[in-house]
């Protein structure tokens, strides 16, 4: 109806239905055109060291893959004996332990149901299996060049930090996936160590950096945040000074990515708020709020 | 759509029923050759194909000659001829995923053009903004120099990064469109978003149901239990699991209420978790896939129709279920609330609660007896849609387009730089250069004036059910129109 002479504009109020025949052309556009509209209504206000204090859930994980990294280099080298860094890490293992506990005054483990007998059972399930195989370990990959063994283990290694789960809502989070891939880059590079016992500690040595070291960070950022950020602190500082100890230049470029992450990032992420602009109307697909499985339940 | 069962043989004229003379209105001054492109047509069963097949056939009572070309649906491929000389295109070209043919920009362009021109195609009119073919068509056409039209049947969110991009082929492909047909107000305000469009060239035509086809009967319902109809696809965008949190909620609360679900899809098995997992066999009936003829004889079993979807563009559902006289209850979302006036419907929000009690007052309404009876309903719906009204604004469109010059194609190169962003722009600017390029020497090889003009089956020169002379005269002399479906 393009064409119509528009007549009784004045009288007739347009309304936004299509059941009545109304004396407008079809492409007739009204005051009230996109009056629906909301802008940024989910759209969140970050501070900045808030967010500096959440990327360190991120330093934590370069730090660790860096501290592997160093101390792999130190017993390829054979600078640091095997039976040292298995008592440093038991040591440090059992602290981590005590501390887990104590840190939220057991609470966590009353929910989870989960004795103390257990844990030491699977602990002493894992040790004896990669101390009974580790000698399978060590010639797993002889027919492999050693070249590919690295790529593999940076590759994986990469994958760790890409699929960790920092906290964040999105479907490429994978904690397994990521824990798989930093415990098959730790038995590549195990592989390429002088015997079978640097090989059984090295793999021991990454279950306690991968898998228990993160569950006991993610409980001191939740019941210690200030502890956690000296930790955080202390940590990013002994892998920086181990890297110096092996390359001032990695040192260099490592402390450039930490400090762009930690403070340049977030600076960015604020500044690029200001030019969010998130449409929301009635055309959105509506979101089910509620809990249904509890009808099947 | 009496021919979709025995097609390719058209039934003979003299089977159609006439409406009375006095409701069809007089073709317009002008005759236009239209052809309807998308790859959503029958076989496929949905909104979009009906609406093609029913405009198509009011058009063509008003005197235009209409093609529709779609892609070959397993053995269906080659030219068919539908009621009244509907003529359809099944083009073989592969499809890519969920009935949409895959796009190169490129490969179409021979056959199309080879029925642009057999034709003498003057606007291309495309559906559905997830039809690949549709934006070939439109893409062909701006090269070819013809009008284009596009109608847009759903809405899209903003949020995602899937729909960042087909929004932004979606600006890419309607930045140089004479003009741009919604079915909803929503809609519009979507589709001006989406593309960035100057909202003046959206108009605003909805879909339609067939009174005729969706009737009341109070007879097949049973009055001493309250029936709710449910008839979707059982996905998650129609709200199936709400659904399943309402039927147990008001199972439990109403021991004479029963649910008869129509339809099929993934999320058909967490209904039939609740049904088991509450032992409502005998009150929640599940029937499965139904066939569009049959969605009547199942709607008219119910005195209430629930439809839990969370986006929709326009709903023919309620409208089907309001022609057969049913109550709608349904949530408020997208362009619900712009199809039926609120005496019709119960608007909820998307939630069980809200849901459950639009239904409860629907059934409190219905056992005081304060509902009003079906055929009242029924009368009323029947004159709020129409497929000839709908014609006719579309029609009009299509006046008002052909009026306009299309694009030259240092205008059109211009508009696509300008509009679509610097690096978008640029590439499908090329790509456009490459399409005329392309046009060129398609031209260069088979002359325009090689390719034999078709035997027009609709139109002004319709040849169509010519050796049945009489029927043909009646159409002309009393201009009655046949029935379309």
């Amino acid at each position: 109806m393009c064409d119509q002479p528009v007549t009784n504009t004045k009288e007739a109020r347009w309304q936004k239905v299509l059941y009545e025949r109304q004396p407008f052309p079809d492409n007739y556009v009204d005051r009230r055109f996109l009056e629906e509209l909301r802008k940024n209504i989910y759209a969140r206000k970050y501070q900045y060291w808030a967010v500096v204090f959440e990327s360190s859930v991120v330093i934590q994980q370069l730090c660790s893959v860096c501290v592997f990294v160093v101390i792999w280099w130190y017993m390829d080298e054979g600078l640091l004996a095997p039976h040292w860094l298995f008592g440093t890490g038991l040591a440090s293992s059992l602290i981590g332990y005590v501390l887990f506990d104590l840190i939220d005054g057991g609470e966590g483990r009353k929910k989870s149901g989960r004795t103390r007998w257990a844990d030491l059972k699977s602990a002493l399930v894992f040790i004896t299996f990669t101390y009974g195989f580790s000698p399978v370990l060590k010639t797993l990959t002889e027919s492999v060049s050693t070249d590919t063994i690295y790529a593999m283990s940076v590759f994986m290694l990469l994958g760790h930090l890409i699929f960790f789960d920092y906290g964040a809502n999105a479907a490429i989070v994978s904690s397994t996936l990521s824990l798989n891939m930093a415990i098959f880059a730790s038995v590549c590079l195990a592989t390429r160590l002088p015997r079978s016992l640097h090989a059984f500690i090295m793999v021991t040595f990454a279950i306690q950096i991968f898998a228990l070291w993160p569950m006991l960070q993610k409980k001191l950022k939740a019941c210690t945040p200030c502890s956690y950020v000296g930790v955080t602190l202390l940590f990013a500082f002994s892998a920086l000074g181990g890297l110096l100890s092996i390359s001032g230049v990695g040192a260099i470029l490592f402390a450039l990515l930490l400090v762009s992450i930690s403070c340049l990032c977030p600076f960015y992420l604020i500044r690029l708020q200001l030019f969010k602009e998130n449409i929301h109307g009635p055309w959105d697909e509506a979101e089910i709020k509620e809990d249904l499985s509890r009808f099947l339940s | 759509m009496a021919a979709r069962g025995k097609d390719p043989d058209p039934p003979p004229p003299a089977a159609l029923t006439c409406a009375s003379p006095a409701e069809c209105s007089l073709s317009s001054t002008q005759s236009h050759t239209v052809c309807m492109v998308s790859d959503f047509f029958y076989p496929n069963m949905g909104g979009v194909e009906s609406h093609i097949y029913q405009l198509s056939q009011c058009l063509i009572e008003r005197g235009h000659k209409i093609i529709i070309v779609t892609h070959a649906y397993g053995n269906r491929k080659g030219v068919r001829y539908l009621t009244n000389g509907l003529k359809v295109y099944y083009l073989p070209l592969k499809v890519m995923y969920n009935q949409s043919t895959a796009t190169t920009l490129f490969h179409s362009l021979p056959l199309l053009r080879y029925i642009f021109v057999r034709e003498k195609v003057t606007i291309i009119h495309s559906h559905s903004s997830f039809s690949a073919m549709a934006h070939d068509a439109l893409f062909h056409g701006k090269t070819m120099g013809l009008q284009t039209v596009f109608t847009d049947h759903s809405l899209f969110g903003f949020a995602d990064v899937s729909s960042v991009l087909t929004n932004k082929l979606l600006t890419v492909s309607l930045c140089d469109t004479n003009h741009i047909i919604c079915v909803s107000y929503t809609s519009k305000e979507n589709t001006v978003l989406r593309a960035t469009l100057n909202p003046e060239i959206v108009s605003v035509i909805p879909n339609a149901v067939d009174p005729t086809d969706f009737t009341p009967d109070p007879f097949q319902r049973h009055d001493d239990v309250v029936t709710i109809i449910v008839v979707s696809r059982l996905v998650y965008r129609k709200g199936t699991d709400l659904l399943s949190g309402i039927i147990p909620k008001l199972c439990l609360k109403y021991p004479d209420l029963n649910f008869i679900i129509g339809g099929e899809g993934p999320k058909r098995i967490i209904l039939e978790e609740v049904r088991e997992r509450y032992q409502l066999h005998d009150r929640v009936h599940l029937l499965g896939a139904l066939e569009h003829k049959n969605v009547r004889n199942v709607l008219v079993q119910g005195h209430i129709f629930l439809n839990t979807s969370l986006t929709e563009a326009f709903c023919m559902a309620i409208l089907e279920a309001a022609s057969c006289g049913l109550q709608v209850v349904s949530t408020r979302v997208g362009g619900i609330p712009e199809v039926l006036p609120e005496s019709l419907i119960i608007l909820c929000e998307p939630s069980v609660k809200s849901l459950c009690e639009g239904l409860e007052k629907a059934i409190s309404q219905l056992k005081s007896g304060t509902l009003l009876p079906p055929a009242d309903i029924h009368n009323i719906v029947k004159t709020f849609y129409t497929w000839r009204n709908v014609a006719e604004r579309t029609e009009k469109v299509y006046d008002r387009v052909s009026r306009e010059a299309v694009l030259s194609m240092d205008k059109r190169l211009d508009r696509l730089i300008s509009h679509c962003g610097p690096v978008t722009g640029c590439i499908f600017a090329l790509l456009a250069v490459f399409n005329f390029l392309f046009l060129v020497f398609l031209q260069w090889m088979i002359p325009d004036s090689l390719i034999d003009v078709a035997v027009d089956a609709s139109g002004p020169q319709s040849t169509w059910g010519r050796q049945c002379s009489y029927s043909k005269q009646r159409d002309q002399n009393s201009s009655e129109p046949s029935k379309t479906r």
